[in-house]
């Protein structure tokens, strides 16, 4: 330290701050290629690893779907057997599980739930739900909810109060495909504006999830948050309940705001028209 | 003599020290926005991962937005390049061709395709444009989404503020005609609008990316490719850099000074009321940003201009100098006209982070660095005529800037490789790092030139757009 303020006072910091800057660049150039070629590396070999493992995990669901084996006949497979515990296999293999689920109902979706939890996949997403990290908590949520996992939807409703918005918005929509209305009861409560992303978000939620039961969504109209409300109103007006007409009503004449008292009457004149 | 020799001696001194700390400063404050971009990118993709765009598509709610895309003389390309937007992801737009004077046959081509016929559509000129000839629409349901105006020549701002007057949704998205964008792109674009509380957001803007030696199939980006031409291809790195490693960190300081003009959304009701596009300016898009935060500022509304760096929107780079100067210069006059129009507002605390970092940072290292740069290579020359030159400081001081710049351009590939990686070819790839050791000797002389010709026609009161010749893009038949 004492060298370097001799260097500065004396004026001649110069040359070296520029030699070692020079190496630094230099040094720091060359990690950084070295970084981006493992990065390209190790994308050239995932890419590699997925088309192999996938025509492996095609068939493996194949069996699962179409064929009426038990799990103990499809872990006989040798290369299942190998492969079972690698982890981006067991990362690919619920990921095709998944993709796969959305495309079916009735029996062959039940076989490949059956299969997610019987091959350990489901327990895998369990330990994403407790994660520290949000993003790894999504990938969880997402994953259970897929695939019908109710037993966490308490776990899940505690995260949809999360303040990190894309945890929130996808333990929302977790929550309304696990149990429909229930998922967002908790909403007339919610302390903090929801944005028009998020409210989008549950409203397609709700549609995609065909969620048949609406009971309760007219509790939204008596939050105090007003966000909460415009919500209420615009899953009214969406799915079209026109069983809610008295509760958009009461709303029209006892609107906290003109805004949602003029919402409250554009939905009415568009559920009774 | 020797009082003279020591005098002459302190001032070199203080020269070198000076060029020395503004490197020292340029080069610190790149770093320092490289890795607030990087940590942005990292927390956007993140986020991004788990975002269903899809919801925009089927929603009503989803903002409504008017595109508006300015033509002069585009009729080699206008037929495709409308077909182009009239076919992207997104419901609730309208697209506005403004026929701004063309002398080709563009507004023939667009009659002719699209079926059109004169409208009586009114239009509230909120702001005053040349005249509009006519306005048409489509006798074809299927081209609903289609208005065109045919309107006097007066340039490209006067085109963007006609298509102002006669947008009919909330927000509009101006684009250039001839910019290949990626099918999503409206739907990420219009997402922002939605997610802010409380805060208005005023304006949003992706990545431009360079789509030179690119193959393009119906209007869409369908091979991303690396230019063979090293113009083009230095070009690509550079636009790596500015958007992926400084527009970003920009963005999370929210002190964004320019929405590229190929591709931004802004909120119309705040464009109108700051004034719309600028007649007076070549920089109209960087002018209009500072403005409406101008606007914003004054006003006291709290607001936002949001900022995403996925790759949205594809445009053709200059591969000849002359287009390449004519381009630069006219961005440079842009920078000067628009930091001129708002000096009050550098280092003006009222204006926030905006007065107070932005303009002070764009006045230093955009507009003044190129003169910089000019006046450290004449005294150099000077210096080297003396024979007061001290080689060996000098030969460190090239090689310091020279390393550095080597080494931000592997950050920027870095980057893009951790990200979109949109260059996947080993080929390509090996030409970007090529250009990255070529570039400090080819490209950013001519960069600088370009700028010191756009000094010297501000100062002659140069004003318009010049010609600007495009190639076109290879198309899959």
């Amino acid at each position: 330290m004492e060298h370097l303020w001799e260097l500065y006072a004396n004026g001649t910091w110069n040359e070296p701050f520029l030699i070692v800057s020079i190496c630094s660049f230099v040094t720091a150039s060359v990690i950084l290629y070295l970084l981006l070629i493992g990065s390209r590396n190790s994308h050239i070999k995932n890419e590699r690893l997925r088309t192999e493992y996938g025509i492996l995990i095609d068939k493996l669901l194949f069996t699962v779907v179409f064929e009426d084996l038990p799990f103990s006949d499809i872990i006989q497979n040798e290369n299942y057997k190998k492969l079972k515990d690698n982890r981006f296999f067991r990362e690919f293999t619920t990921e095709s599980v998944i993709n796969l689920h959305k495309n079916y109902n009735g029996v062959y979706a039940r076989k490949l739930e059956q299969f997610y939890k019987d091959s350990g996949l489901k327990n895998d997403s369990l330990k994403k739900l407790k994660s520290l990290k949000w993003d790894i908590r999504c990938k969880g949520i997402t994953e259970l909810a897929e695939m019908n996992v109710h037993e966490v939807f308490d776990t899940i409703l505690t995260n949809s109060k999360a303040r990190n918005k894309t945890l929130q918005i996808t333990a929302i929509n977790a929550c309304i495909k696990l149990e429909g209305t229930k998922g967002i009861a908790h909403l007339t409560e919610h302390p903090y504006p929801i944005d028009d992303w998020t409210q989008v978000n549950i409203i397609a939620a709700f549609k995609k999830h065909d969620v048949g039961d609406t009971q309760g969504i007219e509790n939204l109209l008596e939050s105090k948050n007003t966000t909460v409300v415009a919500l209420g109103l615009k899953l009214i007006k969406e799915l079209k309940l026109t069983q809610k007409v008295p509760f958009v009503e009461q709303l029209a004449t006892q609107a906290p705001n003109t805004f949602l008292k003029y919402e409250a009457q554009s939905v009415l004149q568009q559920l009774t028209d | 003599m020797t009082f003279l020799s020591d005098e002459l001696l302190f001032f070199i001194d203080l020269y070198l020290n000076l060029i020395l700390g503004y490197a020292i400063l340029i080069m610190s404050s790149y770093l320092i926005l490289a890795y607030l971009s990087a940590k942005e990118l990292r927390s956007y993709l993140k986020k991004n991962s788990f975002v269903d765009y899809e919801v925009l598509l089927t929603s009503e709610f989803a903002p409504k937005l008017s595109l508006i895309a300015p033509a002069y003389n585009e009729g080699f390309t206008i037929e495709e390049n409308v077909k182009s937007l009239l076919s992207l992801n997104y419901n609730n737009y309208q697209v506005i061709v403004v026929n701004d004077g063309s002398k080709d046959n563009s507004m023939e081509i667009l009659i002719k395709t699209y079926d059109l016929e004169l409208t009586e559509l009114e239009v509230h000129s909120k702001i005053e444009t040349q005249k509009i000839r006519g306005l048409y629409r489509s006798r074809n349901a299927a081209f609903k989404k289609l208005i065109v105006v045919d309107k006097e020549n007066g340039g490209k701002a006067d085109a963007l503020n006609a298509g102002l007057n006669i947008a009919e949704y909330p927000y509009v998205v101006c684009i250039d005609v001839d910019c290949i964008l990626d099918k999503d792109s409206l739907l990420k674009l219009a997402k922002p609008f939605l997610e802010s509380y409380g805060k208005r957001i005023i304006a949003t803007g992706g990545v431009v990316r360079i789509a030179n030696q690119c193959v393009i199939k119906n209007g869409r980006m369908v091979e991303v490719n690396v230019p063979d031409r090293l113009l083009s291809r230095i070009q690509v790195l550079e636009y790596l850099r500015a958007f992926l490693l400084g527009r970003m960190a920009w963005g999370r300081l929210d002190g964004l000074l320019l929405i590229s003009g190929a591709f931004g959304a802004f909120d119309k009701e705040i464009a109108l009321l700051s004034g719309g596009y600028s007649t007076k300016t070549v920089g109209e898009d960087m002018e209009l940003v500072v403005r409406m935060r101008r606007y914003m500022l004054e006003n006291k509304l709290p607001y936002s201009v949001s900022y995403i760096p996925d790759p949205l929107c594809w445009t053709e780079a200059p591969e000849d100098f002359q287009i390449f100067k004519k381009q630069r210069s006219r961005w440079m006059r842009g920078t000067i006209e628009t930091l001129s129009f708002h000096k009050r507002m550098c280092l003006n605390p009222k204006y926030k982070l905006l007065g107070m970092i932005s303009i002070p940072y764009w006045t230093l290292f955009e507009f003044l660095a190129p003169g910089i740069e000019f006046i450290g290579v004449i005294t150099t020359l000077v210096f080297l005529v003396l024979g007061l030159l001290n080689w060996h400081f000098f030969f460190l001081l090239v090689l310091f800037v020279y390393t550095f710049a080597i080494f931000f351009s592997v950050i920027a590939l870095y980057c893009e490789e951790r990200t979109y990686h949109k260059y996947p070819k080993q080929a390509d790839f090996l030409k970007l790092l090529l250009a990255a050791f070529i570039e400090p000797f080819y490209f950013h002389p001519l960069t600088v030139y370009a700028a010191l010709v756009g000094y010297k026609d501000k100062i002659k009161g140069t004003s318009g757009w010049g010609e600007m010749t495009r190639k076109g893009f290879t198309k899959k038949s």
